[in-house]
């Protein structure tokens, strides 16, 4: 049991932290309820956000296109986040470094233009 | 640095992005077209394979040997199998419209990335192949999207098969951690240095093959498979059933042996788990199936779960005895679902075993050849699926895996009774009302080659056994 | 000459075999051609091979390949032929190639004539099989072939309820006295460690004190192997005690009673203590009961014969009782005097049986004694040729100058008997004579309730009481001819003075100080013992001529005189209703209990059914799994991932 207990020691202040976390919480609960008055009405105990009356419920349905959109973001998103430091390494990596980013263009192009075609661009 | 091994897969890649770019301009009638044009380039980067040489690419994150090449002519020939199979055919009770032109195109990039996850010599490599693969087949299975079925089994994949990406790269990440390599060869002397293997590398190896095994179809992760098998299109579950369970298990197999080989006593145990669930899970749970391609679906479980008896019994002969398996369950699996495929009524397929009752009279040569398939599914010799268990079995026996061996047999009885159901169905119960016929001539060709090769395995095995038995032995060279 | 004997064997096989296999091709016609004639030409082949063995004194063994080998266990397959063999042959085939002919006429009217004549054939050939073995092996192979014949030939009509249950019967009655063979072969096997003849034979006296210790018994080895021979024998041949099944096998067609339950089945017995006779000879305490057994069946099965009213069944009756008279003699030491009545039996008895097959299918297939009569002079030849059978059995003749067949064969075994001068000896005199006189009387009491009186057939019968064809004919008159010339022509060599010359080494008789064989002994007893079976044979004949034609109203008052006796004899002694009592009822009951609680309660309920059910219980559980919902699966995947590596940390610690 000896790599089993080795695994354990070093969780060992995982185990502290949890404890210490959990006794603060029930302590902090518990002399809120202990030393606090009770005195509950509607007003009190009702949902509070930013200051004014929830009007919808909070897990209303929106559009799906919202999505697309968000997910074809992330795709050139990335692409520029690959691009910034190909740039900047780009004297270093040689020929092989610079069509290696053209392949990749290249493909994001391919999809570009499936997108465009089956007009995933447009709103409507 | 070359690149001369991968140039089949480049070749697909290049011709899977021109086709989607013809796809896109021409429009959904062009869909049949591509669907010859994605089959002749499939057989085009095979010969290709055969022709270029073997080796590392890319600075050792790509080989091309013969186990590669082994698993590569499987997923070639299941995924044009399935390719042709597919063109056109949809589930009528879903609406049958036009067949989307994406389907040939997204089963070409599963199947280059199914051919680059088998060739993946690296953790990083693997990870891209099996997630092309992975994505394209997430879409194929939603592909009918104005059908609720499909598209409810496109969603469970989707999340269950992100959860697996997951906990594979999250043992990619502990191996990394704990080896200092993702190469696979660096990996593998790491692990051979470190004598026994440490704890969090077993954690990384436990959580790599939960990956692996979502990926297999084996229990415990298997419970995406039914619902998916019976909610996708029935062509795209065939598709699903052929080359990606090959491509899988042969991964599988070069991730625990090559890299992790001298680690067999970390994952040994839990390989012979996996399998001897998978085996008892696709016996049972296909008994209380009426839907055929449910009942596929689990009886995918067990042969998988065969598969792997043959690589918990960690030897070159298990590799080999795996393969074997893959192999002849391709051919088995090709000819049931040519013969589901072909189960229509009035135009609109069927899918409940009920409406095998009789097909014996009405359609003689189909019910004889899925009989032949069937007998070779429950392990009934001198039929190929007899020698698949036979190889499995000894290779285990040989291991001292006498336990798992006697679970394998116990459950190979009991899965006897569903196969041998559906021959009562066939040859002993009244036709109902008939299906159509005849089988569309596609079909039939696939139902007869693969049902000849099934026949003839007895005669001549060395196409398949000698091959296999040059991969596993390449492999345990390294 | 080898290759002529070898055919002689396989002549039967062959006809078995095309006309069995191919008889649809070769038609009725056909295949009984093909039958007939290669029985006829085994028939002249084996009468060339007893001129050239048995008189000429030339035995052979011809080796036709090695059969069965493991370990130190041999057994090769040679067809062996010395004297005994080859008298068996030529009885074998003779009768069976008469019966043959005789079966196209009889089968005419029956719808599977090939199939018919290719259980004889095959029937004949197990026959040749058994007589020519050369190891014990062998012998069991021959033995075995020919209750698989008679079982096929009792029930051929298998559509009859009776016939069915009939050769159920003489299977199983014959198991239990091939278990004892079978036990004897393993005993033997294990005393000699071999099973070939030779070997025994040669090393059979250097055994007499070997012992058998067996459940804490200690036995005599050969006395006790010899014993579990003969209950085979006693199977085989319709001993008392396993008797039971021989008169139930006449439902069987009358050509298969005069063949098998006659004339060379049920003989086999009494040919495999000649042939063991090297062996027998050193158990005197089996020969005794051997002596006891053969003339307790000898007169029990001519009590029966008294009352009988079916006329095969009266017949079979008698064969028992001439098996009994064989086998006295065997036990006696006499084999060539059991097998001198042995083969003039098998031409009397199956002229006998053919006889009254002429007579049953004279009088549309009645079998009841009670409505014939009156057909003498309608069938006039078959009338003649009962009586020259009836003779034969009887053992007519005149002392000291000639006679019928049985005249000098029974004789001879009751001077034998008597001869011995000893006790099983002198109870198997009195026994056969005993016998003899009702022998007479039932032969007779046959005859005269067949042929004589008034017919008591109704008018349509009688109208249609017609002689036999040609082809039923004559070969009665050959065996007529044995009938009367056997015994006559083949005393001289099988129990005359020069007995020994003429048996060579296939017999073995001990003889006693004096240098005297039993044979020798039966040579020279007085007159009055050689006339005495003439004698009461002459009393019965009167007897029945005084019940069935003087006074025919002598046999109802006989019967009212001893009631209980007659119902005790008519019963066959209750035999049947003993064992259905002992065997049957229990051996179903316990048959039931086993199907029924045994294999339906026990095996059926946890094996096959418990477990089926208990899969589909399996199964159903691990559907309902299979919820449907995605976070059910994805827990599912978690827990599996957590389980595998926490059992993985588990072993590597541990």
């Amino acid at each position: 049991m000896a790599g089993l207990e080795d695994l354990l020691k070093e969780y060992l202040p995982v185990l502290i932290f949890f404890g210490i976390a959990g006794g603060l919480a029930v302590v902090a609960v518990g002399a809120s309820y202990i030393v606090a008055r009770q005195k509950p009405d509607p007003e009190k105990v009702s949902a509070y956000e930013c200051g004014f009356e929830a009007f919808t419920d909070s897990r209303g349905k929106f559009d799906v296109r919202f999505y697309l959109v968000a997910i074809l973001f992330i795709i050139f998103d990335l692409e520029v986040a690959f691009l910034f430091p190909w740039a900047v390494a780009l004297g270093d990596i040689g020929m092989l470094g610079f069509w290696s980013m053209m392949a990749f263009l290249g493909i994001l192009t391919v999809g570009f233009i499936y997108e465009w075609k089956k007009g995933a661009l447009e709103w409507e | 640095m070359q690149a001369a091994p991968m140039l089949p897969e480049i070749l697909l890649a290049i011709a899977g992005m021109v086709l989607l770019m013809v796809g896109v301009f021409v429009g959904d009638k062009s869909a049949k077209p591509l669907t010859y044009v994605v089959a002749a380039a499939l057989f085009a980067a095979l010969a290709l394979g055969w022709t270029t040489p073997h080796g590392d690419a890319f600075g050792g994150l790509f080989v091309a040997d013969k186990l590669a090449y082994f698993a590569k002519a499987l997923i070639v020939i299941g995924a044009a199998a399935t390719v042709l199979m597919a063109a056109g055919r949809a589930t009528p009770s879903d609406g049958s419209g036009p067949m989307r032109f994406e389907q040939p195109v997204l089963m070409l990039f599963a199947s280059v990335g199914m051919m680059l996850m088998v060739s993946a010599n690296d953790l990083m490599s693997l990870y891209v192949g099996l997630e092309l693969q992975s994505l394209a087949l997430y879409v194929l299975a939603a592909i009918r999207r104005d059908s609720l079925r499909a598209t409810e089994a496109g969603l469970k994949y989707f999340v269950l098969g992100a959860l697996s990406s997951g906990m594979l790269l999250y043992g990619a990440g502990m191996i990394y951690g704990f080896t200092g390599a993702t190469n696979f060869d660096r990996i593998a002397a790491s692990v051979t240095a470190m004598g026994t293997p440490s704890l969090g590398l077993v954690v990384g190896i436990v959580f790599l093959m939960a990956g692996l095994a979502f990926k297999v179809s084996a229990a415990p992760f298997h419970m995406w498979t039914p619902d998916v098998y019976e909610g996708a299109d029935t062509p795209i579950t065939a598709f699903f059933a052929a080359a990606p369970k090959a491509a899988a298990l042969a991964l599988f197999a070069r991730v625990m042996t090559d890299p992790l080989g001298d680690a067999a006593s970390a994952w040994g145990q839990i390989v012979a788990m996996i399998a001897g669930l998978s085996v008892i899970v696709g016996a049972f749970g296909a008994l209380a199936q009426r839907n055929i391609k449910r009942l596929m679906a689990y009886s995918s479980i067990g042969h998988v779960g065969f598969a792997l008896i043959g690589l918990a019994a960690a030897s070159e002969n298990g590799v080999r005895s795996l393969l074997i398996y893959s192999a002849i369950y391709l051919f088995m699996n090709l000819a049931a679902f040519a013969f589901i495929l072909a189960m229509r009524r009035d135009e609109h397929a069927v899918e409940t075993i009920d409406d095998l009752a009789g097909a014996s009279q009405t359609h003689p040569y189909m019910a004889l050849a899925l009989a032949a398939v069937l007998f070779s599914m429950a392990g009934i010799p001198p039929l190929a699926g007899f020698f698949a268990k036979l190889y499995v079995l000894s290779a285990a026996v040989d291991s001292g895996l006498y336990v798992l061996a006697v679970v394998g047999v116990l459950a190979s009885v009991i899965s006897c009774f569903y196969y041998l159901r559906l021959i009562k169905l066939m040859y002993f119960d009244a036709p109902r009302d008939a299906m159509d016929s005849p089988m569309p001539r596609d079909l039939g060709l696939v139902l007869g080659v693969a049902t000849a090769i099934i026949l003839v395995f007895i005669l001549i095995p060395s196409p398949i056994v000698a091959t296999a038995t040059a991969a596993a032995q390449e492999l345990f060279q390294r | 000459m080898n290759a002529l004997y070898v055919i002689a064997i396989f002549l039967p096989l062959i006809g078995a075999l095309s006309a069995g296999l191919f008889g649809r091709s070769l038609g009725d016609r056909g295949s009984q051609l093909v039958t007939c004639s290669a029985l006829i030409l085994a028939a002249v082949l084996s009468v060339i091979a007893f001129i050239d063995v048995g008189l000429g004194h030339n035995p052979r063994s011809v080796e036709l390949m090695r059969w069965i080998e493991s370990g130190n266990f041999e057994a090769g397959w040679a067809l062996r032929f010395d004297t005994l063999s080859v008298v068996m042959m030529c009885v074998v085939t003779i009768v069976s190639a008469c019966v043959h002919v005789y079966s196209v006429g009889y089968m005419s009217h029956d719808h599977s004539k090939p199939r018919f004549m290719a259980y004889l054939s095959l029937f004949t050939f197990a026959m040749l099989m058994l007589v020519t073995a050369d190891n014990l092996v062998q012998m069991f192979f021959g033995w075995e072939g020919v209750g698989v014949c008679s079982y096929l030939l009792i029930g051929f009509w298998y559509d009859r309820p009776s016939a069915n249950a009939a050769a159920m019967k003489a299977f199983i009655v014959n198991r239990v006295g091939d278990f004892g063979f079978a036990l004897g072969i393993f005993g033997i096997f294990l005393l000699f460690d071999t099973v070939s003849f030779d070997t025994i034979f040669g090393a059979a006296a250097q055994f007499t004190d070997a012992r058998i210790h067996f459940l804490g018994l200690d036995l005599d080895a050969i006395e006790t192997l010899c014993f579990l021979l003969f209950i085979g024998a006693m199977g085989k041949s319709a001993q008392l005690g396993l008797h039971t099944w021989l008169p139930d096998a006449m439902e069987g067609p009358t050509p298969v009673s005069a063949l098998i339950h006659a004339a060379t089945m049920v003989t086999a017995g009494v040919f495999m203590v000649c042939r063991l006779s090297p062996i027998f000879e050193y158990a005197p305490n089996v020969l005794a009961f051997v002596t006891i057994v053969g003339a307790a069946t000898a007169f029990f099965a001519a009590t029966v014969g008294l009352t009988q009213f079916d006329i095969k069944r009266v017949i079979a009756y008698s064969t028992c009782s001439q098996l009994g008279y064989m086998f006295f003699a065997a036990g006696l030491s006499a084999y060539p005097a059991a097998m001198f009545h042995l083969t003039t039996h098998a031409f009397f008895k199956a002229l006998l049986f053919l006889g009254a097959g002429a007579v049953i299918h004279a009088m549309s297939d009645e079998q009841d004694m009670r409505k014939m009569g009156g057909i003498r002079g309608h069938i006039k030849q078959t009338y003649i040729l009962m009586w020259i059978g009836s003779l034969a059995l009887a053992g007519v003749g005149i002392p000291g100058v000639i006679g019928f067949a049985g005249f000098y064969s029974k004789d001879m075994i009751l001077e034998v008997a008597y001869g011995a001068h000893t006790i099983p000896g002198f109870i198997a005199f009195t026994l056969g004579i005993a016998a003899a006189l009702m022998t007479a009387f039932y032969s007779w009491r046959l005859i005269f309730m067949t042929f004589h009186g008034a017919p008591r057939a109704d008018e349509k019968v009688m109208a249609h009481v017609h002689e036999s064809p040609p082809i039923m004919l004559w070969p009665l008159y050959v065996l007529a001819l044995g009938a009367v010339i056997s015994g006559v022509a083949l005393y001289g060599p099988f129990v005359g003075h020069h007995f020994q010359e003429f048996w060579g080494d296939s017999i073995v008789i001990l003889a006693n100080v004096q240098g005297e064989t039993i044979i020798d002994k039966a040579h020279h007893v007085p007159f009055w013992v050689k006339a005495l079976p003439v004698v009461v044979t002459a009393l019965g004949i009167y007897l029945a001529w005084r019940f069935y034609i003087k006074q025919t109203d002598l046999p109802a008052k006989t019967v009212a005189a001893f009631e209980g006796l007659h119902a005790f004899f008519f019963n066959k002694w209750y035999f049947d209703e003993a064992y259905d009592f002992l065997f049957v009822r229990p051996a179903k009951w316990l048959g039931r209990q086993l199907w029924q609680r045994g294999d339906i309660g026990v095996i059926d309920r946890f094996g096959p059914d418990g477990i089926s059910s208990m899969a589909k219980r399996v199964a159903d559980r691990a559907s309902k799994l299979q919820s449907g919902y995605v976070y059910h699966y994805a827990f599912a995947m978690l827990i599996g991932v957590v389980a595998l590596v926490a059992w993985r940390i588990i072993q590597e610690g541990a």
